[in-house]
């Protein structure tokens, strides 16, 4: 059995839709609140069932333009290089903080670079360095904004 | 209104707005030429550099990249016929099969210039409608607000494309509940699940770079385009002359002007825009041509080519009509552009007229500068322009994603932001990879906030009562025309379900 990317959309959100509602009933609203015409759980609420309204609308009647199968439409793309970049910005945030912007940003751009099949690795080395320290340059020197240091060399008294 | 102009010219004309019309034109035309990354992501990554600058350079800067890309599409469109905008797919039904031909560098050039006469046409019109626009919407109330807000998200949903219009309406209701995560207006804490980062809510800038930036860069990785030969070619390529004869300008001056008028109506229409007015453009070409001209569209016809150009720029001018006048945007460009303008302290709507002209009208004659940079800018530079798309995806992309994380980051200082983007961006793909369009999300979360406040005070003027719906005529027509927008599309699809049963049962009988 294969379903339409509109029904499962529509499945999802109608699950959202409840869910949202839910927590919706569960705002907490100050002492005396409770009776006034607008609360802050009014809009929610209103927005909970349109969803659930639109999205069991899009379920019962019938696709006439369906844009396909939603399983196919995961299937037969680049996952490894896209997840290994999702994974890569991920750490990037782990690690920033710790390793500071320079390092971090350096480590980032070089790792995705190569992760995306180039293999010149001057290349690859100067365009991150360039990057990351035309960032920092740029940032420190000239707006002041004061990018990470970095945790894990203040630590180790590199800085 | 002589003084306003005047007051514009002083402010557009300062160097420091020159340059940034002219940056933004060239930053623009490179991002937009990247296949994949359209004018909203264009937009978003400029957004962080502008938080120091006037709000007006600002949104002089903002407006520059917009026609940037919308004209940097166009060169992607024609000669590697992947457009790098929605707004110039039509551009390259007879942008592509000339530069096949060899004229690469004649499509260019009129590509060049229908964008320049469409957007100096339409600003022309801007400068006459905006501020009549803005004068009678300066009667307009909190509840007329409300009500514009709701017709303006369901003309985006009905706008949205031919079976498209309930999961438009879908992603405009999830856009305005993620605008309800965080704190209301009376203080009280929503949606927070406990994590102290979400007590203030999204930030605009996060979820448009997350969902534009981030997700179509991430996109071109998923889906690796097989161009790199064709881009490599186009770009070391001969492009051919690049000179238009009299005759043939002559005989395009009539497509040029239907094309500009229709294209800024189309623009200030919300939710229709420079997509589907480059369309509509092609369309009423192709129909006005003569039986001969006709056969030429879709193979190199100069007429299809310009009537798309000229519509798309003209719809960029027109759509700053309903964000300039009234503050709702017709557009996800234009709606990024009024999240900017609210984050820098600047209301955009009638009051913007009366308490903010210098930013009004230097906007507007920044569209004149900015069409005549970007005809400077791009007619002696196309060649090199054209290099732009030789440039390898596999260091481009890496870097606009360090950009697109940077831009939220360098504001926060908090890395939480770029967890948030990622998982942000995660989903966006997912949404994409199921056809549900980003723009009315993105429409719906910059608005709920507005909607919700403007809701709330209607209520307290109307002595808690919500009658004002139905008991102040202007709040009633706009509401009027917002549920016929709503029944259109579900009216057509009913007709459509009743035709289909009866053409089964025919068949049926038929069959018997």
């Amino acid at each position: 059995m294969t379903i339409s990317k509109e029904k499962a959309g529509a499945l999802f959100f109608l699950v959202l839709a409840i869910a949202y509602g839910m927590a919706a009933r569960n705002i907490r609203l100050p002492f005396g609140f409770e009776e006034e015409l607008l609360t802050a759980r009014t809009m929610p609420l209103i927005l909970a069932w349109a969803t659930g309204i639109v999205s069991a609308l899009i379920l019962i009647l019938p696709n006439k333009n369906s844009s396909g199968d939603f399983i196919a439409a995961f299937r037969g793309l680049n996952w490894p290089r896209a997840i290994l970049l999702i994974a890569l910005m991920a750490l990037y945030g782990l690690v920033l903080d710790q390793l500071g912007f320079l390092l971090s940003t350096a480590f980032f751009l070089f790792a995705a670079i190569y992760a995306l099949g180039e293999r010149r690795l001057l290349l690859i080395t100067g365009i991150s360095l360039a990057a990351s320290g035309g960032t920092w340059f740029l940032m420190n020197e000239v707006f002041d904004s004061g990018l990470a240091k970095g945790e894990l060399l203040y630590k180790l008294g590199i800085y | 209104m002589l003084e306003g102009i005047l007051q514009g010219i002083t402010t557009a004309a300062t160097p420091v707005n020159l340059m940034m019309v002219f940056i933004g034109c060239f930053a623009g035309t490179f991002i937009g030429m990247l296949p994949g990354l359209g004018p909203i992501s264009a937009i978003a990554l400029m957004i962080p550099i502008t938080y120091s600058f006037e709000p007006s350079t600002a949104l002089i800067l903002m407006a520059g990249v917009y026609y940037g890309a919308i004209f940097g599409g166009s060169t992607s469109s024609i000669l590697i016929n992947a457009p790098g905008v929605a707004g110039t797919v039509a551009t390259a039904f007879d942008g592509y099969p000339l530069a096949k031909q060899g004229h690469a560098g004649k499509a260019l050039a009129l590509a060049a210039y229908a964008s320049f006469s469409g957007g100096t046409i339409s600003a022309i019109l801007l400068l006459i409608a905006a501020p009549a626009l803005a004068s009678v919407s300066k009667s307009f109330q909190s509840s007329d607000y409300f009500a514009l807000m709701i017709m303006g998200l369901t003309a985006v949903s009905a706008f949205a494309g031919k079976g498209k219009f309930l999961l438009a309406i879908l992603m405009t209701l999830l856009g305005l509940m993620l605008s309800t995560i965080g704190q209301d207006q009376t203080g009280v804490p929503r949606f927070h699940f406990g994590i102290a980062d979400l007590y203030d809510g999204l930030d605009f800038l996060l979820l448009a770079m997350a969902t534009f930036a981030l997700s179509e860069a991430l996109m071109v990785v998923l889906k690796p385009q097989s161009d790199t030969k064709e881009s490599e070619a186009a770009a070391k390529g001969k492009l051919g002359s690049m000179k238009i004869t009299r005759d043939e300008a002559k005989d395009l001056a009539p497509t040029v002007g239907r094309s500009s008028l229709l294209g800024f109506f189309v623009g200030v229409l919300p939710g229709a825009g420079a997509t589907i007015a480059s369309f509509l453009a092609y369309g009423m070409e192709r129909n006005l041509a003569p039986k001969k001209e006709k056969e030429k569209f879709g193979k190199g016809s100069l007429r299809g080519l310009a009537a798309p150009e000229t519509a798309n720029n003209a719809a960029c001018s027109g759509s700053f009509v309903p964000l300039l006048t009234l503050g709702i945007p017709g557009s996800g460009t234009t709606a990024i552009m009024l999240g900017a303008l609210i984050s820098y302290g600047v209301q955009p709507g009638p009051r913007l007229f009366v308490e903010n002209p210098t930013v009004f009208w230097s906007v507007i004659i920044s569209m004149y500068i900015g069409n005549v940079i970007l005809l400077i800018l791009n007619l002696p530079l196309i060649p090199y322009i054209a290099r732009l798309l030789a440039l390898p995806r596999q260091i481009l992309t890496p870097l606009i994603l360090f950009f697109s994380l940077m831009g939220v980051y360098l504001l926060s200082n908090n890395t939480f932001d770029i967890h948030l983007m990622v998982i942000v961006a995660v989903v966006a793909i997912v949404i994409r990879l199921m056809d549900f369009p980003l723009a009315p999300m993105l429409m719906g979360f910059i608005l709920g906030g507005m909607m919700e406040e403007n809701f709330r005070r209607a209520i307290t003027i109307n002595d808690e009562s919500i009658s004002f719906l139905w008991e102040r005529p202007i709040t009633l027509s706009i509401l009027i025309v917002t549920i016929l927008l709503l029944m259109a599309p579900l009216i057509g699809t009913f007709r459509e379900m009743r035709a289909k049963r009866l053409r089964d049962r025919l068949a049926m009988d038929g069959e018997l």
